[in-house]
């Protein structure tokens, strides 16, 4: 009976001990790395925020036009306490990602290697959303008024129609750089661009027949009653 | 040729229908009113491919008779150069200050290419101030009918007096007379990368004397007349152009133009007298359509770079009966514009892009109240927007910073 217990229950208790204990160091190393990181992490923010500011970097970062670029964005912080932030974030992780390590978990070392391989992806799609958002306003701002300027009556649409299809374009990228549904993506993404090209094409076509004349009328209008001033 | 004591500058580019005039008028002015001096023409052309720089090398005037001139000039050389650097006007002037340097000129001109109103006299008033009173910057006062130079009535020409404190009636004129201490003075500046090279350098050169109290006059020139470009060519970069060119400079000289708290009129040199001015059409109802389609589709940027309640006078334009964009309205627009400039609300392109449907708005207004003005109520209407722009400066001043 009493090698049964032995067996079945002391003796699973003590191997589980056992690894308790070894794991135990494991896990207070881990926890050690963990403060020493926060402590790092905090240490390198602060110094980062003071150089920053003392190279008045926030300053010039407003006057070549990043700190309006990032309130776009919705980031409100100045460049000194995002980089700071940035810093703080980054050095916390790689306490962390090494605290794992430390745990020589495999399935946690499994899922750390992945991650590490899967990260560059995402990365790169975060910059592609974000180029492709400032790059969308950017020229549909700039569409936008050179076509007012011109006197084109759908000048807000056209606008809107650039921005709307640099931000497909670069969804798309990204999507195609994470991975998601890659092929789907791609498809979709010929289709409905291919659709709304065909669908504007038909639209300006049949519909656009009475703007397209009243147009032409217009500018002929306007090269029989130009205007003669001299601006300058 | 190892000195001189009057340069004369033409820039060109592609001006070989015009150019030949503006060479013989030159010469006949220099050795009219000039016997005596040293004079050098340059030709500073931007590579034109229609034998412009041909025509300057073998325009001369060989029998001064017709032109009641006896003593001949014997001294008038010409140097015709390509100029280097970035494509521009400015750069074709760097040449000529380099030149009038290395020459140790005393007095210089310089007149557009495509003038076919010059005349020997505007060479006389050009040089005159320079090297018999001492003046450093002379620049022209021109008749011209009362739709035109719209850019400089409603903008250059107030905002200018108004900041720099001095009325200059046509501060980018494009015909100016300088002294050699002046152009070594413009040579001294790290501008020639920027576009002062490309453009804007008549305001430049306007501004930088004026901000550096260098002596200035006026030269009453008569009428320009030059040759016909399309008047629509692209008015909303021209605008941009020249506007950006004052804000640009408003930063360089943000602390001279804030102690500036009263305007005078410089000296004008010359005989006054008017002629009649060919009419010119202008076309009010399409200036209004523009104004309230810009109202339409750029109003969430106006927004953002018009004061609220400058904004929501705009907005009250379209609704007014009879149409009329008064000047306070307009001034302050004009001076958001320069702020939101300088705070890069956004893009500096994007911002003054926007400009002109206001620009046109304002344009016709103006020339609905002046449909059966004479010159002198012309000049009256204007001194009016004038005094706006001053009495409105402390608004731009106490927001600048």
């Amino acid at each position: 009976m009493q090698s049964i217990v032995d067996t079945l229950i002391l003796e699973p208790i003590r191997g589980f001990l056992q690894e308790l204990l070894n794991f135990l160091p494991r896990l207070l190393s881990s926890l050690v790395l963990v403060l020493c990181g926060l402590v790092a992490a905090w240490l390198l923010k602060t110094l980062c925020i003071w150089v920053i500011r003392s190279l008045t970097a926030d300053s010039l970062a407003e006057k070549v036009g990043l700190g309006p670029a990032l309130r776009k964005l919705g980031v409100k912080d100045p460049l000194s306490r995002l980089t700071g932030r940035i810093v703080y974030w980054l050095v916390l992780i790689s306490f962390l990602i090494i605290a794992l390590n430390a745990l020589a978990v495999p399935t946690v070392e499994d899922l750390l290697s992945r991650f590490f391989l899967y990260l560059p992806n995402v990365i790169v799609a975060v910059l592609v959303l974000t180029l492709g958002y400032l790059v969308g306003n950017f020229l549909g701002r700039a569409s936008l008024i050179t076509l007012v300027n011109a006197d084109v009556s759908i000048a807000s649409f056209l606008g809107r129609f650039v921005r709307i299809t640099v931000y497909i374009i670069a969804t798309t990228m990204a999507l195609e750089l994470l991975g998601i549904g890659k092929d789907t993506v791609l498809v979709a993404f010929a289709i409905v661009f291919g659709g709304i090209v065909l669908a504007l094409s038909i639209a300006f076509g049949i519909g656009g027949q009475k703007a397209a004349g009243d147009y032409i009328e217009r500018k002929l209008r306007e090269e029989r009653e130009k205007d003669e001033i001299t601006h300058i | 040729m190892g000195s001189a004591d009057i340069l004369i500058g033409i820039p060109s580019f592609n001006n070989a229908d015009t150019i030949g005039h503006v060479v013989r008028a030159a010469q006949a002015g220099v050795t009219k009113y000039f016997p005596d001096a040293k004079a050098i023409l340059v030709n500073s052309d931007g590579g034109s491919t229609d034998g412009t720089q041909e025509i300057v090398a073998r325009t001369a005037i060989d029998d001064f008779n017709p032109l009641l001139i006896k003593r001949k000039q014997e001294m008038f050389s010409k140097i015709v150069t390509p100029y280097h650097g970035i494509p521009g006007k400015g750069s074709a002037f760097r040449t000529m200050f380099d030149i009038a340097r290395r020459l140790g000129v005393k007095a210089c001109a310089v007149v557009d290419s495509d003038l076919r109103s010059i005349t020997p006299e505007w060479i006389d008033l050009l040089i005159r101030p320079v090297l018999e009173l001492d003046f450093d910057f002379v620049t022209p006062h021109y008749l011209r009918h009362k739709y035109d130079g719209t850019i400089t009535n409603s903008i250059i020409y107030p905002i200018t007096r108004a900041l720099y404190g001095r009325h200059i009636r046509q501060p980018i004129g494009g015909d100016f007379g300088f002294s050699g201490r002046l152009a070594e003075f413009y040579l001294s500046k790290d501008v020639w990368g920027t576009d002062v090279a490309r453009f804007g350098i008549d305001i430049w050169m306007t501004t930088t004397a004026v901000a550096n109290d260098f002596r200035i006059s006026e030269a009453f020139l008569g009428a320009k007349i030059h040759a016909a470009k399309d008047p629509g060519a692209d008015l909303s970069a021209m605008l941009t152009q020249v506007v950006s060119s004052v804000f640009m400079l408003m930063e360089e000289y943000s602390e001279q133009w804030k102690l500036v708290k009263e305007t005078r009129p410089v000296p004008l040199f010359g005989f006054q007298f008017s002629v009649g001015l060919e009419p010119v059409n202008v076309n009010v109802e399409r200036m209004i359509h523009m104004f309230g389609a810009g109202l339409r589709d750029l109003g969430h940027l106006w927004e953002k770079i018009l004061a609220p309640e400058t904004f929501r006078a705009v907005q009250g334009l379209a609704e007014s009966e009879p149409y009329r964009f008064h000047d306070d309205t307009w001034v302050r627009v004009i001076y958001d514009y320069a702020l939101a400039w300088h705070g890069k609300v956004m893009s500096q392109e994007h911002i003054l892009g926007t400009l002109t449907p206001l620009y046109l708005g304002k344009v016709a207004s103006l020339v609905i109240e002046l449909e059966s003005s004479n010159a002198d109520e012309v000049e009256r209407r204007l001194s009016e927007l004038c005094y706006a722009y001053e009495k409105l400066k402390p608004y731009l001043a106490e927001r600048w910073s």
